[in-house]
């Protein structure tokens, strides 16, 4: 049984489709990520999952149950993290554990889940009007986890997260795989669903373009993944043929006087190592990530070759997009956060 | 963590939690809203605004040496009937109003609510909690204020009757907790604070000052338009009357602080200021009364006197009271209504 089934789901609101007809289904105890840029539509197909708003046609399934007809039935199992929430200014952390406790009628042990979370012990007592947007989120993950529940949804979870937030959500998440749980988390930021998840959907314009395994989701995503070598000038020839050797290259060509490869991000390594085999010292390097805008565009234009459809033609149709093309100055990199 | 069922807190918490899916809503609700320094500064008022007219009641008749007798019985009554009824009626839904009009629509801008509906609560749930969460805000200060005020009246020398103000905080409460579940019902129907809040003052303005307007001149209508004069015209207008939670406040205090067989009689006809020949067939007709024509200094009165066949059992005390409990499940059955048709 599919742990979400979205069915020809469509949401028209006044003067705006947030959705045409997303089909989509989330396997019990995978991963899954939700991937697509701001306003595509993902807080949309949560907030329908959950009984927020509901479709103007098509039918949603969650664990399955219809989640118009079983909604609470549906939330008995669901831990959820919603984007845009707010918590209890007045209320300290451990009444809002306390409170999805009794909503849940669990026992939760506060001391253990604000560990788990990273949220400090004393921060329990304190109230929420008094934490950084950080230290809320936490808290408000925290709470998704109260009651062990069959499936997670995560909608935006490392938003607010610094860095070491971040990376413990993403164990958490793990984690909570592993005890069987199925994660259900949205992101428009690629590395924090890539890392973590078993299939990703992309969602574009109230559409799903592509429902990808991460490996496939690689495989696109190094079409964009670009190494840039500084070495001494003239040595970059050399330094090309050199790279080339390496199994993982797909191409490797001379910009002025850097070296550029096309490389597995995985074999970046290899690729350095190769070069300074050959005698060649490696003043400096740096990867460009493939933007997301690239990875749409890798999914969508379908009939554009890669390495274009992964630079050009996503840069020049997107206003504000990154440019990883010909002739770049070099800083930007494609890193859109 | 553990994730056994049947949260087992035991005692009374843990017993409501299990009868009431609401009950998790309604706690939340009381703990946040007594830890909102509004919230207090509001109580307080509550609590001046009914403990005042007794304090100086007290103050003024403390070394007095001798009370006339009949204001040492009826004194509480008066009272009651003078300034109470109107501090109730009038300024009592003022704090109501101010003390519940964001409930749900708060949490809707601000996002809570999301939160709250990602929990195993039906948005019936979340209706009901919040009206109970936040009569209990409004009914703890509103207790305490009675409390006092009781207090001052048995320390005054006005003959303490029980069980006339048992009835007094009865129906004050009551009539308190429908207008909260108004408050609460409306915001659950509006979007956005502002509008809930000019909703719930549209309601109390209408109710407290427009309602009496209304019962009349739909009896007017029917009069004009559907030729339907005598007692079933005056039968519809009492009903309207009625159907005011202000207007059925008011007359079952009038009717309890009678004291007596034809009190509720009384106070319904003290509902109407016809002419003669109105007031003689609403009190025969209507109200199943006496009415007999009384020669004062202001001319001739009908006044109702108990009699005939007796008051209708649908226009009596317990129907009346049984009518503005009633609203309380209607408003939030309407808010409940619109609340669970509308996208978050």
């Amino acid at each position: 049984m599919p742990a979400i089934e979205l069915d020809g789901v469509t949401k028209r609101f006044d003067d705006v489709t947030a959705l045409r007809g997303v089909d989509m289904t989330v396997e019990d105890g995978e991963v899954f990520g939700f991937l697509g840029p701001n306003g595509a539509g993902k807080t949309t197909s949560i907030d329908i999952l959950l009984d927020f708003v509901r479709p103007t046609a098509g039918s949603a399934t969650v664990l399955g149950m219809d989640a118009r007809e079983e909604s609470e039935a549906i939330r008995e199992r669901l831990g959820v993290l919603p984007e845009g929430y707010d918590l209890y200014d007045r209320l300290t952390g451990r009444h809002h554990i306390e409170f999805v406790g009794e909503a849940k009628r669990a026992d939760p042990d506060p001391e253990a889940i604000a560990e788990r979370v990273g949220l400090d012990p004393e921060d329990l007592d304190r109230t929420v009007g008094g934490y950084s947007r950080g230290m809320t989120q936490r808290l408000a993950l925290g709470m998704a986890l109260v009651g062990d529940p069959d499936l997670l949804i995560l909608d935006e979870p490392s938003s607010g997260l610094d860095p070491n937030g971040a990376r413990l959500m993403r164990q958490i998440v793990r984690e909570e795989n592993e005890r069987g749980a199925t994660v259900f988390f949205s992101s428009h930021i690629l590395g924090q669903v890539e890392s973590v998840c078993d299939r990703v959907a992309i969602l574009q314009d109230g559409a799903v373009v592509a429902v990808d395994t991460v490996e496939g989701l690689r495989g696109a995503t190094d079409t964009g993944t670009r190494l840039v070598v500084s070495v001494a000038p003239g040595e970059a020839e050399p330094a090309a043929d050199a790279a080339r050797e390496v199994d993982a290259v797909e191409s490797a060509t001379v910009e002025g006087d850097d070296l550029v490869v096309a490389v597995d991000s995985d074999a970046k390594m290899a690729v350095l190592t190769a070069v300074e085999d050959a005698g060649i010292a490696v003043d400096d390097f740096e990867t460009e990530e493939a933007s997301l805008e690239d990875l749409f565009a890798a999914y969508t234009d379908e009939g554009a070759t890669p390495e274009v459809a992964a630079g050009g033609d996503a840069g020049s149709e997107r206003a504000g997009a990154t440019e990883n093309t010909d002739d770049t100055e070099g800083e930007d990199g494609g890193a859109d956060r | 963590m553990s994730a056994d069922t049947g949260g087992d807190s035991g005692g009374l918490d843990g017993a409501l939690r299990d009868a009431f899916d609401w009950y998790p809503v309604a706690k939340k609700e009381f703990r946040d809203a007594i830890r909102s320094k509004g919230l207090w500064v509001l109580s307080f008022l509550f609590t001046a605004l009914f403990v005042m007219p007794a304090a100086r009641n007290w103050w003024g008749l403390r070394s007095a040496q001798q009370v006339p007798r009949r204001l040492q019985e009826f004194g509480l009554q008066v009272a009651i009937s003078r300034p109470y009824l109107d501090i109730v009626t009038l300024l009592v839904p003022i704090v109501v109003v101010f003390a519940a009009y964001a409930a749900v629509s708060d949490e809707r801008t601000s996002g809570s609510l999301k939160f709250l509906l990602s929990l195993p609560f039906s948005r019936r749930d979340v209706i009901v909690g919040k009206v109970v969460g936040r009569s209990a805000v409004v009914g703890v200060p509103l207790l305490a204020a009675l409390g006092l005020t009781g207090l001052f009246f048995a320390v005054s020398p006005f003959t303490f009757k029980i069980g006339v103000f048992a009835w007094f905080v009865l129906y004050t409460v009551v009539f308190t907790l429908v207008f909260t579940a108004f408050v609460v019902s409306i915001s659950g129907a509006m979007s956005t604070n502002l509008r809930s809040l000019a909703g719930a003052g549209i309601v109390y303005f209408y109710l407290s000052f427009g309602w009496n307007a209304l019962a009349n001149s739909i009896g007017d209508v029917l009069a004009q338009f559907a030729g339907i004069e005598g007692a079933l015209r005056w039968q519809v207008v009492l009903f309207v009357k009625l159907l005011s939670p202000t207007q059925a406040y008011k007359t079952l205090t009038n009717s309890m602080l009678g004291e007596g067989a034809g009190a509720a009689t009384t106070a319904r006809y003290g509902m109407f200021q016809q002419g003669q020949e109105a007031m003689g067939t609403i009190c025969g007709d209507v109200l199943g009364g006496n009415p007999q024509i009384r020669q004062t200094m202001f001319g001739n009165q009908t006044v109702c006197q108990t009699g005939g066949s007796g008051l209708p059992f649908y226009f009596s005390d317990p129907a009346v009271f049984l009518s503005l409990l009633l609203w309380i499940g209607v408003a939030a059955a309407i808010s409940y209504y619109t609340f669970d048709r509308v996208d978050l």
